[in-house]
């Protein structure tokens, strides 16, 4: 494991970067991993993470692409609420980048 | 070869993999080893799995920017040991339609593979896709865009439209009913960017088979078997067919071709063959046998069917019936199966459950909510016979919660049904 | 941890233009082919409308493959080919040759440089179709590309000679998710008892996920030492190994316990009777690399028995179908035991509800 060091505190990731603690999350951390990941952070960027973290927080899930493209259409408009939209955002991807960015766990496998 | 396996690994255990006729997967690993530290790793590390019965990769997700899908993230738990597998990943490639290649195009694959990754390829995986193994994090992006500058693609994975694949069909079969390679190529194309950019409950799969001989293995390794087919009759050759019975006799054509009928439709009269077209169900054997003297008719399109997957969860199933005929020859045909796809995926995505293959939803929600939900009418073809069991829900279908989403569920009414008697 | 690709975009290049790739002859015949002929064991002889002949000599390959390899193959499609060459669903290599003269050189160099078998067309044993393994799979009990080195090495001569009732196809998977497909024989992986839950690293997990996965409902949320985790109820697991790959921290797999099971009488084509699926002959056979000898053995009893007394044009399912299940168990050896016994969905529909009995 290792760890990254923001704002004086020492926090543990994954080898993909990934946070260790989910707990460990704050708007701080979540601006660093965007920044190892190269994304500068938008207003917009906010709304996908921001979802992201409300749906974790209630369903202890990241929702499935399809409820937050129609989410994140909702909130920024209709041409907005499609995939394309989220990798221009994220173009490592909303399951891996923008989850990453919102300190959810790691996507798994492949089956 | 001349050169002699001289890595400082030893695998007593995958040496015994080098011997006996057939061809060797180590033999192939070893050669790669002497130039890719990489392989003598990854020889190394699949020694020790030899010994111990244990796996030892980490799987993950990694993308390529602006795709959501397509490499297959390993990490070794062994990087201690064998550092040069620590990162060692598969990019999946879309593969030509039918596997064709040439020459030219193999060798530009295997530049890539050389210069960067393990110069290891696997033709073909499970799925159809060109497997390329052993890119690091780094060398991964340097792979997928040496391979899109010369225009290859990278293939799906996850909940995404996976690569398709087909059989040879009509570029070297006259047993194929429509143009497989086209039309998966198509359907690749029109929807790439669900191949890319992923919003599916779960994988969906295509496979193209030209007749129902099904040699791309559709009816249970594809959602979507897409089989070619015919509604008229079969192309009967009278004279190869006496030539046939005067080179076999008539006791093996009643042995292999008449009592071999599913249907019991082909009668032998006066060493004719008589064909009730009518109760053919096109199953092919006939004209395998008397592959000369049969052919498939001449008003060809498609059956398309849905549902097949393998064991995960819920078992094996098979694709089911959803399309007895479908023209597949214009551009308007074309266009009905892009559009029939795209109704399909709208239901399956808007209700399917995550991880669940369309099949699985279907057997959930039922075969006859999943036709009024794309919009096909039920055809007594769509199944082996109608319901056996009497415990029938008349009331309308309740379309499954999203997860979060408060139940709305209708009271039961007692809707008109045709045909039945209501009070 | 940077991305050097980051100024990539995406392409959707799409597929790639098949039409370039076809053999000339290919190209000038398409749909317009007539019929074909087996010359012999791995050639096809196939007939255009216009007269025009094309040959197709089938080569066996490892379906890994070192660079080299493939570019040697290479030098053989543009020797003998004219640049052109494909591979089939079963990862053999097909060769075409316009001329009955080519044929034999063309072999020759396939034998002698490639070292690859030619066969693998009508009566035979084509090749084996298989997982990724310990190569490089995340969830792999064993190493299918392994076990199917060692049984093609032992049913070689199947492979070159077109000497059974019909052809066979064998297929091999390394953990229960069997991405190795329904064949006419599989040689599977099955896992002996339910998950271990590493309690400890739990967080990885997207739990309610892991939980919805379980095609039983046998996993149940659970607080271990204070933290999130889940529980199995271990009389419900049927040992699938779904949850393993939702969530990596419930491990299925067990060196000690795993074994290997042969399946049968899987079939995908719709001729005659329909696709079937297959069923289990054997099990319990040891993962035992590296040759793995109990799966070759038990295999040539069923191909000995299938052999002996198969029909002409019968695959393996058609032809136990046919002389049914308790001669296929005594001419086997195998022993039917309860556990052949379906306990899963639909298990009901697979009993006699007959009185039709072989005495």
């Amino acid at each position: 494991m290792a760890t990254i060091q923001i704002a004086g505190k020492n926090i543990e990731v994954d080898e993909d970067g990934y946070l260790v603690n989910l707990e460990d999350w704050s708007e701080e951390v979540a601006n660093s991993l965007a920044a190892s990941e190269q994304v500068e952070m938008s207003p917009n960027h906010w709304e996908v993470v921001n979802f992201l973290r409300e749906y974790y927080q209630e369903y202890k899930i990241a929702p499935m692409i399809r409820i937050l493209t129609k989410e994140i259409g909702k909130k920024l408009g209709k041409d907005k609420g499609n995939t394309k939209y989220l990798y221009e955002l994220y173009p490592g991807g909303p399951a891996k980048q923008a989850c990453k960015i919102a300190g959810l766990p790691k996507p798994t496998g492949c089956v | 070869m001349g050169k002699k396996w001289k890595i400082k690994t030893s695998t007593p255990k995958l040496d015994e993999l080098e011997k006996g006729p057939w061809p060797s997967f180590i033999k192939e690993l070893k050669t790669l080893a002497e130039r890719k530290p990489a392989v003598e790793h990854l020889l190394g590390q699949m020694e020790q799995s030899y010994e111990t019965n244990t796996n030892y990769w980490t799987g993950t997700v990694l993308n390529l920017d602006g795709y959501g899908g397509g490499v297959i993230a390993r990490y070794s738990d062994l990087a201690k040991k064998f550092p040069e597998v620590a990162q060692f990943h598969t990019i999946r490639v879309i593969e030509p339609s039918a596997f064709v290649y040439s020459t030219k195009a193999l060798r530009e694959l295997c530049d890539v593979s050389e210069n960067h990754s393990a110069g290891i390829l696997q033709l073909h995986g499970m799925t159809g896709d060109i497997l390329m193994l052993g890119s690091t994090n780094e060398s991964m992006h340097t792979a997928g865009e040496a391979l899109m500058e010369k225009g290859w693609d990278i293939g799906g994975s996850g909940g995404a439209l996976r690569t398709l694949a087909c059989c040879i069909g009509p570029a070297r079969c006259e047993m194929a009913c429509y143009d497989t390679l086209e039309v998966t190529k198509r359907i690749t194309d029109t929807y790439i960017s669900q191949l890319h950019r992923p919003d599916l409950p779960y994988k969906f799969k295509f496979k193209l088979s030209g007749c129902a001989n099904d040699c791309a293995n559709s009816m249970q390794r594809s959602d979507m078997p897409i089989i070619g087919t015919w509604r008229d009759n079969i192309q009967v050759d009278h004279a190869e067919v006496a030539a046939f019975i005067a080179e076999h006799g008539v006791d093996f054509v009643v042995d292999n071709v008449i009592t071999r009928c599913p249907t019991k439709c082909i009668t032998l009269k006066n060493k004719k063959i008589e064909i009730d077209d009518k109760n053919c169900v096109h199953c092919m054997h006939c004209i395998n046998v008397m592959h000369k003297a049969l052919a498939p008719g001449k008003d060809k399109g498609v059956t398309i069917l849905l549902g097949g997957k393998r064991t995960l969860k819920i078992g094996d199933t098979m694709g089911s019936v959803l399309v007895p005929f479908m023209k597949m020859e214009t551009e308007e045909d074309n266009e009905k199966l892009i559009d029939l796809i795209a109704r399909i995926w709208e239901f399956w995505g808007e209700n399917g459950m995550e991880h669940e293959r369309v099949g699985e939803f279907i057997e959930r929600v039922g075969l006859g909510t999943f036709l009024e939900g794309v919009g096909i009418e039920p055809d007594p073809q769509m199944v082996k016979h109608p319901r056996t069991n009497s415990y029938i829900k008349f009331e309308e279908y309740t379309k499954p919660l999203m997860a979060g989403e408060a139940s709305k569920s209708p009271l039961v009414t007692n809707k008109e049904v045709e045909g039945k008697e209501t009070a | 941890m940077a991305t050097p690709g980051k100024k990539m975009a995406p392409r959707d290049n799409g597929a790639p233009d098949y039409k370039k790739y076809l053999h000339p002859l290919m190209v000038k015949n398409y749909g317009k082919w007539k019929y074909y002929e087996k010359v012999k064991p791995g050639v096809l002889k196939h007939v255009a409308h216009s007269g025009d002949v094309l040959y197709t000599v089938r080569a066996g390959s490892p379906r890994t493959l070192s660079v080299d390899t493939i570019r040697k193959v290479c030098d053989l499609a543009d020797k003998h080919c004219q640049g052109f060459l494909r591979f089939t669903t079963r990862c053999n290599i097909e060769f075409q040759v316009t001329s009955a003269e080519a044929v034999e050189p063309l072999i020759k160099d396939i034998n002698e440089i490639l070292g690859f078998p030619v066969g693998g067309t009508g009566n035979s044993i084509s090749n084996i179709i298989h997982t990724q393994g310990w190569m490089h799979c995340n969830l792999p009990g064993t190493d299918a590309a392994g076990s199917v080195k060692a049984l093609m090495d032992t049913l070689y001569e199947d492979f070159i000679n077109e000497r059974l009732p019909q052809r066979v196809r064998i297929s091999a998977s390394c953990c229960q998710i069997n991405c190795g497909g329904q064949s006419d024989i599989a040689i599977n992986l099955q896992h002996h008892h339910p998950p271990k839950i590493n309690h400890a690293n739990m967080q990885i997990c997207e739990l309610p996920k892991t939980v919805a996965i379980c095609p039983v409902a046998a996993i149940r949320p659970a607080t271990v030492d204070g933290k999130d985790s889940l529980m199995v109820v271990d009389e419900k697991c049927m040992y699938c190994g779904a949850c393993h790959g939702q969530c990596p921290s419930m491990e299925i797999r067990d060196p000690q316990t795993d074994s290997l099971a042969i399946w049968v009488g899987g079939k995908t084509a719709s001729t005659r009777g329909g696709p079937s699926f297959m069923k289990l002959a054997t099990f319990g056979l040891p993962n035992n690399p590296p040759r793995w000898p109990e799966v070759g053995d038990a295999v040539k009893k069923i191909l000995d028995a299938y052999k002996e007394s198969a029909k002409p044009y019968e695959r393996i399912g058609e032809w136990i179908d046919r002389i049914g299940w308790k001669r296929f168990f005594e001419m086997t050896g195998f022993k039917f035991t309860k556990y052949h016994i379906d306990t899963y969905r639909y298990a009901r529909t697979t009993y006699n509800m007959s009185t039709q009995v072989r005495l």
